[in-house]
C-alpha cells in the first residue's frame, strides 16, 4: 500500500449527495490521476460530517484544511493550488461570520470546535461502507471483550452507572429498560432498533445510519448479549434509501467478519439482524405500532401496559431503543459508564445530538454535553441568525414539543429545563425562528401534520387534533373570535388527557407552548385581523413600490394569475389586488426589492 | 380502484408471485412485498393485492387495509414524474407551503393527486432530512434546495423536457444531468468527452459566420467572474447535430427562467445572458475551421 502524504475526506452524507458530492469524488480522482498524485493523495467518502448547509464539503487531512460548496469544475484549481503549490485555496475557504475573516480549518470553526462528539464521532471521519475502517477506530472490540469477559449483568450495571436515558424522546432511562427485558420471563426475546425518525426536522438517527452504521450493529448485538435476545432488527423508514443501503451492507459486511450470527467470538452466544423498511406512517415511531409494522400490519398502537419489554413483537419480549441511544452503548461499554456521567448535568448524562435547521446561519447536526445552553449552539455554534433578523423562538421536539422563547435563551438543553419551560428535548430536532415566523402559523403547521397522521384508532386523537386544527385555521384566516381561543385551551386539554398514545397525548402540545409565550400574537390575528410576522396570506397583501420598481417585467412574467400589469406610459408595474392571489411569487423574484407585503 | 391496466398483467400475475416466493410468502413481509410490487407495476392495482392476499395466505380485507394504512403506498396509478414537496419544519418555516401551493396551482392537481396527461404526480413528504438545504423539492429522485415559489416554474418545465437540473445549495450552479432534443428526441449528452466531470452537451454552433461542433460543460457557473465585455460580443446559436433544431431554447435563465442569449468568450467560456440582468458561464470546447482563431479575436 502506498504511503499517502494526504488524505482528502469526502462527505458522503444525504446532504452532500443531494449536492452534487459524488461528480466531485469523481473529478477530484481523476486530476489527481492526471497529475500523477493518485499514489500521495487518497479520496475517502465518509458519513456526514454535520455542516449540511456548506455542502459538498472536503476536508484534507493532516492540516484539517476545510473546503465548501466544492463542485466539480473547482477541482483542477483546488489540487493544482493546495496539493501542487501547496498552500490553501481561499476561495472554497469558509468565512468567519463576525470578522469576515477566512477559516482555513476545521478546529478553528466555531461551529464544530464548541462540539463534543460521543455519538458522531466516527461519522465524517471513517468511510461507512468499509468495515476495516471501523475496526481499525476499535469497533467491535466492546462486543468480543463483553462476550469472553463480562455478563450481561455487568453491562447493564454499566449502562445504569452512565445514566444514559432513552435519546427517542421519552428519556427513560436505559439501564433499567434492559433490565426488565433481561428479567422479563421468556425463552425468545427480540432487540429492535427503532429508526423510524418521523420527527420533522431531526435528522440525526439518518446520519449515524449513513455515517457510522455498524456502531448500531455492534451496540444491538450487545444488548441481544444483555437481554438474552439472538435476534435483532432495524425499522427504518422508506424515506431514507441511503441509510437503508448503507445499513444493509453493514450487516454484510458484520456477517462475513464473523461478527453477527452464530457462536460469535467462540461462544455460544449467537446473534443476527434483520432489516425491515417502513411505508411512511409517522405513529409507527410510537414502539407499539412500530412493532405492528414489523409483524407486517397496520401501524396502530395498542395501550400499554403491557409494555413491549414484557410483550412485544410476536408477544415475546422485546428491547426497543432508537439508533441514538445504541450509538451511545459502545462508548459506554469501552470507556465505563462513570466516564459517561461525567458528562452533562445531574439528571440527564452525555451529550446529545441536536439538528439545528431552520432561520440559523450554520445548519447541520451539533452534539453538545446535556445542558449546554440554547445561547450557545444558537449563536457560538449556529452563527445566529443570518440576515440581522432577530431571534424570536426555536421549536424543539418536532410536533410533540414545544417553542422556547427569547427570554429563555439562557435554558440548560436537558430534559428538566425543557420540561419545566413547556417543551421537551424529543429526538432533538431544533428549529429556530426569526421575527419572519409566525407562531400561530407554525402550530397549525404541526397541528396539520398530527391531523394526518394521526392513525385514527382513538377518537379524541382523530377528532380532536381536527377540531384543534379548524380553529387555528379561522385564526390564522382572521375569521375567529375571543372565544375561540378559550374553546381551543379546553380542547387541546382533553386531547392531551384522553388519547391513548403519544401522538395524541402530545399533540397540543406546539399550541399551548405558543399560547403561553405568544398570545399576543394570537390575539393580534384574532382581535386586529392581522399578522404580525406577514405569513398568513388572508392577513397580508402584496404591492409595488413604485420607486425602486425598474419595469424589468420579471415579476408580471412570473405572476400565475396575470394579475401584474404595466402602469400605461411609465415603465412601472401594479398589482391589481383584488384579482392576486398572494402566492409571493413577484416578492421572490423581484431583485431590486420593489415588491413589497404589508 | 382502477383495474385496468392490471387486468393487462393477467389473472395470475406471475410478477407478483415471484416477489412474494421471494420472500417465502410471509405474513410478516407484506409490507416488502407491497413495496417490491409497487416498484415493478408502479402502483398497487387491485388484481396486484388480490395475488398478494393468494400468495400471503393473508385475506384481501388485511392486504388493502396495510395498503391503505402507509402513505408509502398507491392504489391509483402514478404520473411519469413524481414532485414530491418535503413539509418539514425547517422547510416549513422557510416557506416550504407556499411551494407546495405554488407546484399546486402550476401543475392544477392537490397534493396527492396526478395530472390528468398522466405526466405529474404531486406528493408531499413530512419531512425528507435535508433540513440544510429547505425548502427541499424532489423531482424523480433529484434535488432542488432552496425552492421558493418563484422557482416552480422552471423546474417543471425542466422535468417536462427530460432536463432536470439539481441545484448547489446557494442555487449559484445548475446541472444538466439528462438532455435531449425537443425536436427530435435524441441525446445530447456525451458521456464520452466529459467537461467539468460531467458529460458534455453535444451541438452544432454557429457564430459571426463560421459554423462547428461545441462541447458545452453542463455546470453553471464555475468560472471566475464573466468577461467583462461579453455584452459587445456575437451571439452564438446551438443547434441538434442530429436533426439542426434550434436549441438556444435549451439554456434558460437560472433566475427567471426564459431563454438566455449565448455568446462565445474568451479561454473557452459561453456566457449565458439573459434580460433581467442575469449572466452565467460554461465551459466550452469548440472544433471547425477557423473557431480558435474566432474565439481568439472575440477574448
Amino acid at each position: 500500500m502506498p504511503a499517502y502524504r494526504s488524505t482528502v475526506l469526502l462527505c458522503a452524507g444525504g446532504g452532500c449527495i443531494s449536492c452534487g458530492c459524488l461528480p466531485v469524488r469523481e473529478a477530484m480522482e481523476a486530476e489527481l490521476k492526471r497529475r500523477n498524485l493518485a499514489d500521495e493523495v487518497r479520496v475517502v467518502q465518509t458519513g456526514c460530517v454535520g455542516s449540511c448547509d456548506l455542502g459538498p464539503v472536503l476536508i484534507v487531512y493532516p492540516d484539517e484544511v476545510f473546503y465548501q460548496k466544492v463542485s466539480p469544475g473547482d477541482v483542477p484549481k483546488l489540487v493544482d493550488e493546495h496539493f501542487l503549490k501547496g498552500r490553501v485555496f481561499e476561495r472554497l475557504l469558509v468565512k468567519s461570520a463576525e470578522t469576515d475573516n477566512l477559516i482555513a480549518t476545521q478546529r478553528e470553526f466555531a461551529f464544530f470546535n464548541k462540539q463534543v462528539k460521543i455519538v458522531l464521532e466516527n461519522c465524517g471521519v471513517i468511510d461507512p461502507e468499509n468495515i476495516e475502517e471501523y475496526v481499525a477506530r476499535g469497533g467491535y472490540l466492546a462486543l468480543g471483550q463483553v462476550i469472553s469477559e463480562r455478563t450481561p449483568e455487568w453491562v447493564i450495571e454499566e449502562l445504569k452507572k452512565s445514566g444514559l436515558r432513552g435519546r427517542g424522546g421519552a428519556g427513560f432511562p436505559a439501564g433499567t429498560k434492559w433490565d426488565f427485558v433481561r428479567k422479563a420471563p421468556g425463552e425468545r426475546k427480540y432487540v429492535v432498533c427503532n429508526a423510524d425518525e418521523g420527527d420533522p426536522g431531526a435528522f440525526m438517527d439518518r446520519s449515524v445510519l449513513e455515517g457510522d452504521p455498524h456502531r448500531v450493529l455492534e451496540a444491538m448485538a450487545i444488548a441481544g448479549f444483555a437481554a438474552s435476545a439472538d435476534q435483532g432488527y432495524i425499522y427504518v423508514r422508506a424515506e431514507y434509501p441511503l441509510a437503508i443501503r448503507r445499513t444493509r451492507r453493514a450487516i454484510q459486511q458484520a456477517r462475513e467478519a464473523g461478527f453477527l450470527g452464530r457462536n460469535l467470538f467462540e461462544s455460544s452466544f449467537s446473534f443476527d439482524i434483520d432489516i425491515r423498511v417502513g411505508a411512511g406512517a409517522f405513529v409507527c415511531g410510537e414502539e407499539t405500532a412500530l412493532l405492528a409494522s414489523i409483524e407486517g400490519k397496520r401501524g396502530i398502537p395498542r395501550p400499554r401496559p403491557p409494555f413491549p419489554a414484557v410483550s412485544g413483537l410476536w408477544g415475546k419480549p422485546t428491547l426497543i431503543n432508537n439508533v441514538e441511544t445504541y450509538a451511545c452503548i459502545v462508548p459506554i461499554i469501552t470507556r465505563g459508564g462513570d466516564w459517561y456521567a461525567s458528562i452533562g448535568t445531574e439528571k440527564s448524562k452525555g451529550t446529545k445530538v441536536f439538528a439545528l435547521a431552520g432561520k440559523i446561519r450554520n445548519t447541520g447536526l451539533v452534539e453538545v454535553p446535556m445542558g449546554t445552553t440554547l445561547r450557545e449552539i444558537v449563536y457560538d455554534i449556529g452563527g445566529g441568525v443570518p440576515n440581522g433578523r432577530k431571534f424570536k423562538a426555536a421549536q424543539t421536539g418536532g410536533p410533540s414539543g414545544g417553542c422556547i422563547p427569547a427570554e429563555h435563551l439562557d435554558i440548560p438543553m436537558d430534559y428538566e429545563s425543557l420540561a419545566k419551560v413547556g417543551s421537551i428535548v424529543g429526538s432533538g430536532g431544533l428549529i429556530i425562528m426569526d421575527e419572519d415566523s409566525c407562531m400561530v402559523d407554525v402550530a397549525k403547521f404541526f397541528m396539520e401534520f398530527c391531523t394526518d397522521e394521526s392513525c385514527g384508532k382513538c377518537p379524541p386523537c382523530r377528532v380532536g387534533t381536527r377540531q384543534i386544527y379548524g380553529l387555528l385555521d379561522k385564526i390564522t384566516k382572521g375569521e375567529a373570535r375571543i372565544e375561540d381561543l378559550h374553546l381551543l385551551e379546553e380542547l387541546c386539554g382533553m386531547v392531551k388527557e384522553s388519547s391513548l398514545c403519544g401522538l395524541g397525548q402530545t399533540a397540543p402540545n406546539p399550541v399551548l407552548s405558543t399560547l403561553r409565550y405568544f398570545r399576543d400574537e394570537y390575539l393580534e390575528h384574532i382581535v386586529d385581523r392581522r399578522c404580525p410576522a406577514k405569513v398568513c396570506p388572508s392577513l397580508i397583501r402584496y404591492s409595488i413600490d413604485e420607486a425602486a420598481c425598474t419595469g424589468c417585467s420579471l415579476c408580471a412574467r412570473n405572476c400565475p394569475e396575470n394579475t401584474i400589469f404595466k402602469v400605461e406610459d411609465q415603465k412601472k408595474y401594479r398589482i391589481d389586488p383584488a384579482r392576486c392571489v398572494k402566492c409571493g411569487v413577484c416578492f421572490d423574484v423581484c431583485r431590486f426589492g420593489a415588491v413589497v407585503k404589508s | 380502484m382502477d383495474t385496468m391496466r392490471g387486468d393487462t398483467i393477467g389473472a395470475d400475475a406471475p410478477d407478483v408471485a415471484a416477489i412474494a416466493a421471494a420472500h417465502r410468502g410471509s405474513r410478516a413481509a407484506l409490507i416488502a412485498i407491497l413495496r417490491e410490487v409497487q416498484a415493478a407495476r408502479g402502483y398497487l392495482p387491485e388484481d396486484a393485492l388480490r395475488a398478494v392476499a393468494r400468495h400471503t395466505g393473508r385475506s384481501l380485507v388485511d392486504v388493502y387495509a396495510v395498503a391503505s394504512f402507509y402513505h408509502s403506498f398507491s392504489l391509483k396509478p402514478r404520473g411519469r414524474h413524481t414532485v414530491c414537496a418535503c413539509l418539514g419544519t425547517a422547510c416549513h418555516v422557510r416557506g416550504g407551503q407556499q411551494v407546495v401551493e405554488a407546484l399546486s396551482r402550476e401543475l392544477g392537481v392537490r397534493a396527492g393527486e396526478t395530472t390528468p396527461d398522466g405526466e405529474f404526480t404531486l406528493e408531499t413528504a413530512n419531512c425528507l432530512g435535508a433540513c440544510a438545504l429547505g425548502p427541499v423539492v424532489v423531482v424523480d429522485g433529484r434535488y432542488f434546495a432552496k425552492v421558493n415559489p418563484g422557482k416552480v416554474r422552471r423546474i417543471l418545465s425542466q422535468a417536462r423536457s427530460g432536463v432536470a437540473a439539481p441545484e448547489a445549495a446557494d442555487g449559484e450552479r445548475a446541472l444538466v444531468t439528462e438532455a435531449v432534443c425537443p425536436e427530435c428526441g435524441r441525446p445530447l449528452l456525451d458521456a464520452a468527452r466529459p467537461i467539468d466531470g460531467y458529460p458534455s452537451l453535444q451541438v452544432s454552433a454557429q457564430c459571426n459566420g463560421w459554423r462547428g461542433r461545441a462541447r458545452i460543460s453542463c455546470v453553471d457557473g464555475v468560472l471566475d467572474g464573466a468577461p467583462e465585455n461579453a455584452a459587445a460580443l456575437e451571439r452564438v446559436r446551438l443547434f441538434c447535430p442530429h436533426c439542426s433544431a434550434g436549441l438556444n431554447d435549451l439554456l434558460r435563465c437560472g433566475e427567471c427562467g426564459v431563454p438566455t442569449v449565448s455568446v462565445l468568450a474568451g479561454d473557452g467560456a459561453l456566457v449565458q445572458m439573459c434580460g433581467c440582468g442575469e449572466q452565467r458561464v460554461r465551459r466550452a470546447e469548440v472544433e471547425g475551421a477557423g473557431a480558435r482563431r474566432e474565439i481568439a479575436q472575440l477574448s
